[in-house]
C-alpha cells in the first residue's frame, strides 16, 4: 500500500508503517519518524522529523500541494495517470504552451521537416515573446492554433508526427 | 484654498489612474495628506486591493482590464464625473502619454507630473538624448535613425562594434539586441525595426556604443518647473533579466564620491534646461572605466522610487503632489543627507530556473515580514488570481539597513520569511542573487544574472531535504489520511510492513 509522490518532477515511494503512537513512515525505503506535529495557524506548520524540528508552511490547490520549507518553494503532488501514459515514443509529439497567451508568429508549416531545438511558433505572454522550440527531430503534423488565437495554460500548439518503427 | 497655507489640503480628491501595489501606495500617501482617493477599475478588479482602500471607485469599460486602464479619455471623464481635482498616473499604463497629460490639464484639472511637452521630448529616445548632448550631460556615440537603411548602416559601422540596437520609441528591451560584428548588423536591424513597429507603431531605430559589463545607475530628481531642481541621489539597478530591473539599491555599491557628484549634477542640470516639473528620473549606463553616458529620462515615478524613500526620508509622492500644487521642492539640495543602504527585490510571478517563464496561478497563501525597516508593497489578497492580463510583477519588498551589508542581510532574511504560494515566484532566486559574492562585492554589472547562472540556480537537494520536504507536503494533506485510514487498526500500532 504505497502511493507515489511527485516533487520537482521525480516520483517518490511512500509507505507508512504505523501512526501510533506516532507518525513512522518510508520515502523510497528511507525510515523517518515523525512527532509533534503542529497545524499551526494559517499554513504555518512545524513537525519534528527523526528528532530534529522542522517548520514549513503549506497551500494546497486542486491537486498539488504548494510548500515552503528551508527557505526554498517546492510544488508537490501525487503521481496521476498522465504521468504514465505514454511512454518515450509519445512523450515528445505534442509542443504544448508553458503559459496561457497568444500566438504571435508561425515558423513552420505542417509537412514540413524540423530540427530539435527550431523555432515552431513564437507566442507572447505577460508581454514577453518565448519561442516554442522542437522537442526533437521529426515533422510538424498540425498546428493547432493560428497566428492571433490564444490558448491555454499546457494547450497543445503543435504536433510532430509519430515516430515511425524504423530504427 | 491657499498654497500659502500648509495645512489646508493641496487637493480635495485625486483619482489614481492605475492598479496594483501602485495605486495602493499613491492611496496611502493621499490618506496621510487628508485627501480623497479616486479608484479606477475594469470590472473584473471589483475586489482589488486598491478598489477596496480607496476612498471613490469609479469602474471602467473596456475589452480588456489593460484597455480600460490605457483608456485615457474614459479616465478622464471619470475624474470629472467623480469631481477630482487631480490625476497622479502611477508609472506604466497613462503615465508617459503626453496627450493624456494635456487632456488633464486642457480640462481643467491638475496632472501629477511633468508637463506634457516634457514627457513627449523624453519619450522621444533620439530628441531625449539630443537633448542631453545639447545640455552638456555625456551621451554615447550614438547613430540617429533615417529612412535611408544603407546610410544608417554604413554610419553604425564608423563606431564600431559591440553595437546595441533600440527602437526609438522603445522600452522595456522590446527591438533591443546587442550586434558584435559587421555581417550581422543589417540582419539585427531588420528585425530591431519589425518588433519596434510591432510593438511601438513606429520602426525608427539607432545604433549605440554598446558597453560591455554597464551598470545602470540612475539619479532621482524633483524640479519645480521653474528651472529649479534637485536630485535624491542616485540608484543602481544593474540586476537585471531580459533587459527588466529585478533588485535595486541606492546608494550604488562603491561608487567613488566624486563620481556620485558627477553624474547626479549631469541629472539636475538636465532636469534644469528642461525646467522640468515633477519627479523624474535619469538614467545613465556607467562602464567599468568610470565614464558614463545619459541612456534616458523617465518622467514619472519609478517602480523603484521606494528605495531612495528610504534612504533620505523623502516620500517621493507627496513631494509629487506638493509640486503640483505649486508648493515647489521639499527640501533645498544641501539639507539632503543620505542615511543607510535600501534594497528591492521585486517579487515577480516567474520561473527563474526556466528562462524565467512567466507563471499564471491562485495566490493560496501569503504571509510577509513586518518591521520597521521592511516595506512590503503589494496589492495582493489570497485567491487572488494571477493571470497573463498584467504585467508578472506581483509585489517588491523594499529593505532598509544602516549599511549595504546589513541591507543584503535583512533582504535576504526577509526572503526567506516571505511565504507566498500557488503560483511560481522568483523569492528564492532573488535570495540567491543577494547571498552571491559578487552581490556582496558590489561587482554588479547588467548581465549579472547571465555571468553568474551557474551558481544562481537552485543548489542539488540533499536526500534528507527533500524527505524533510515530502513529510511537510504530506502533513495534513488527504492523501496521508487515506494512507492512514487504509492500515487496519490492529496494525496501526505496531507496523504493517515490518521484514
Amino acid at each position: 500500500m504505497a502511493m507515489i509522490l511527485m516533487l520537482e518532477g521525480k516520483p517518490h515511494a511512500i509507505e507508512i508503517l504505523r501512526w501510533r503512537p506516532h507518525l513512522v513512515l518510508r520515502i523510497d525505503g528511507r525510515r523517518h519518524e515523525i512527532t509533534d506535529i503542529d497545524d499551526g495557524r494559517d499554513g504555518h506548520r512545524s513537525a519534528v522529523i527523526d528528532g530534529a524540528l522542522v517548520r514549513f508552511v503549506r497551500a494546497t490547490d486542486d491537486d498539488r500541494c504548494h510548500l515552503r520549507i528551508d527557505g526554498r518553494t517546492f510544488e508537490a503532488r501525487r503521481r496521476d495517470p498522465r504521468d504514465e501514459a505514454g511512454g518515450e515514443d509519445h512523450a515528445h509529439d505534442g509542443i504544448k504552451a508553458p503559459m496561457p497567451g497568444v500566438v504571435v508568429e508561425i515558423h513552420r508549416q505542417a509537412g514540413e521537416r524540423v530540427a530539435r531545438g527550431e523555432k515552431i511558433v513564437t507566442i507572447e505572454s505577460m508581454k514577453l515573446q518565448t519561442a516554442l522550440l522542437a522537442p526533437r527531430d521529426g515533422v510538424l503534423a498540425r498546428l493547432k492554433h493560428a497566428a492571433g488565437e490564444t490558448f491555454d495554460k499546457d494547450a497543445v500548439i503543435a504536433e510532430l508526427e509519430p515516430l515511425s518503427g524504423e530504427a | 484654498m491657499t498654497a500659502a497655507d500648509p495645512k489646508t489640503p493641496l487637493f480635495a480628491k485625486v483619482l489614481v489612474a492605475n492598479r496594483g501595489e501602485i495605486a495602493v501606495r499613491v492611496m496611502r500617501t493621499l490618506a496621510e495628506m487628508g485627501i480623497c482617493s479616486v479608484a479606477v477599475h475594469h470590472a473584473v478588479e471589483r475586489q482589488a486591493k486598491h478598489v477596496i482602500l480607496a476612498d471613490e471607485a469609479f469602474e471602467l469599460e473596456g475589452a480588456t482590464p489593460v484597455a480600460a486602464h490605457l483608456d485615457g479619455g474614459q479616465i478622464l471623464r471619470a475624474a470629472l464625473a467623480v469631481g477630482a481635482d487631480a490625476i497622479h498616473p502611477g508609472y506604466g499604463f497613462l503615465s508617459e502619454n503626453a496627450d493624456f497629460a494635456r487632456a488633464v490639464t486642457e480640462a481643467g484639472l491638475v496632472f501629477i507630473g511633468p508637463r506634457p511637452e516634457t514627457i513627449r521630448l523624453m519619450g522621444d529616445k533620439i530628441s531625449a538624448i539630443e537633448f542631453a548632448r545639447a545640455n552638456g550631460v555625456p551621451v554615447s556615440p550614438s547613430v540617429m535613425p533615417t529612412g535611408d537603411l544603407a546610410a544608417f548602416l554604413a554610419e553604425a559601422e564608423t563606431i564600431g562594434f559591440p553595437l546595441l540596437i533600440k527602437a526609438a520609441a522603445g522600452g522595456g528591451g522590446k527591438g533591443m539586441s546587442i550586434v558584435r560584428a559587421a555581417s550581422e548588423l543589417a540582419e539585427a536591424a531588420r528585425i530591431a525595426a519589425s518588433e519596434a513597429q510591432r510593438y511601438f507603431g513606429d520602426g525608427r531605430i539607432y545604433a549605440e556604443l554598446y558597453i560591455e559589463r554597464p551598470r545602470h545607475i540612475e539619479v532621482q530628481v524633483l524640479g519645480d518647473g521653474k528651472g529649479g531642481a534637485i536630485h535624491l541621489f542616485e540608484r543602481e539597478c544593474s540586476v537585471q533579466r531580459r533587459f527588466q530591473k529585478i533588485i535595486e539599491e541606492a546608494p550604488a555599491a562603491n561608487l567613488p564620491p566624486a563620481l556620485r557628484d558627477e553624474i547626479c549634477a549631469a541629472a539636475v542640470r538636465l532636469a534644469q534646461a528642461a525646467s522640468y516639473a515633477n519627479a523624474g528620473t535619469v538614467e545613465f549606463i556607467l562602464g567599468a572605466d568610470g565614464r558614463f553616458h545619459f541612456l534616458e529620462m523617465n518622467t514619472r515615478l519609478q517602480v523603484e522610487h521606494p528605495v531612495t524613500e528610504m534612504v533620505t526620508g523623502i516620500d517621493l509622492v507627496r513631494a509629487q503632489i506638493e509640486i503640483a500644487a505649486g508648493r515647489g521642492l521639499p527640501m533645498a539640495q544641501e539639507r539632503l543627507t543620505l542615511r543607510g543602504h535600501a534594497i528591492e527585490c521585486r517579487i515577480c510571478a516567474e520561473d527563474p530556473d526556466n528562462g524565467y517563464l512567466p507563471a499564471t496561478g491562485t495566490i493560496r497563501l501569503l504571509e510577509y515580514p513586518e518591521a520597521r525597516h521592511i516595506r512590503f508593497e503589494n496589492a495582493l489578497q489570497r485567491g487572488h488570481k494571477v493571470t497573463s492580463d498584467f504585467d508578472p510583477m506581483l509585489a517588491k519588498l523594499v529593505v532598509h539597513g544602516r549599511d549595504r551589508a546589513e541591507a543584503i542581510e535583512r533582504s535576504i532574511a526577509a526572503l526567506g520569511d516571505l511565504a507566498l504560494l500557488g503560483v511560481i515566484v522568483n523569492i528564492d532566486h532573488l535570495a540567491r542573487i543577494l547571498d552571491h559574492e559578487a552581490f556582496r562585492a558590489g561587482d554588479l554589472h547588467t548581465g549579472f544574472v547571465t555571468e553568474h547562472a551557474e551558481a544562481l540556480a537552485p543548489p542539488a537537494l540533499s536526500e534528507a531535504e527533500r524527505d524533510r520536504a515530502i513529510i511537510a507536503a504530506l502533513l495534513g494533506s488527504h492523501e496521508l489520511r487515506e494512507l492512514m485510514a487504509a492500515i487496519p487498526e490492529p496494525h496501526a500500532s505496531i507496523g504493517a510492513w515490518r521484514n
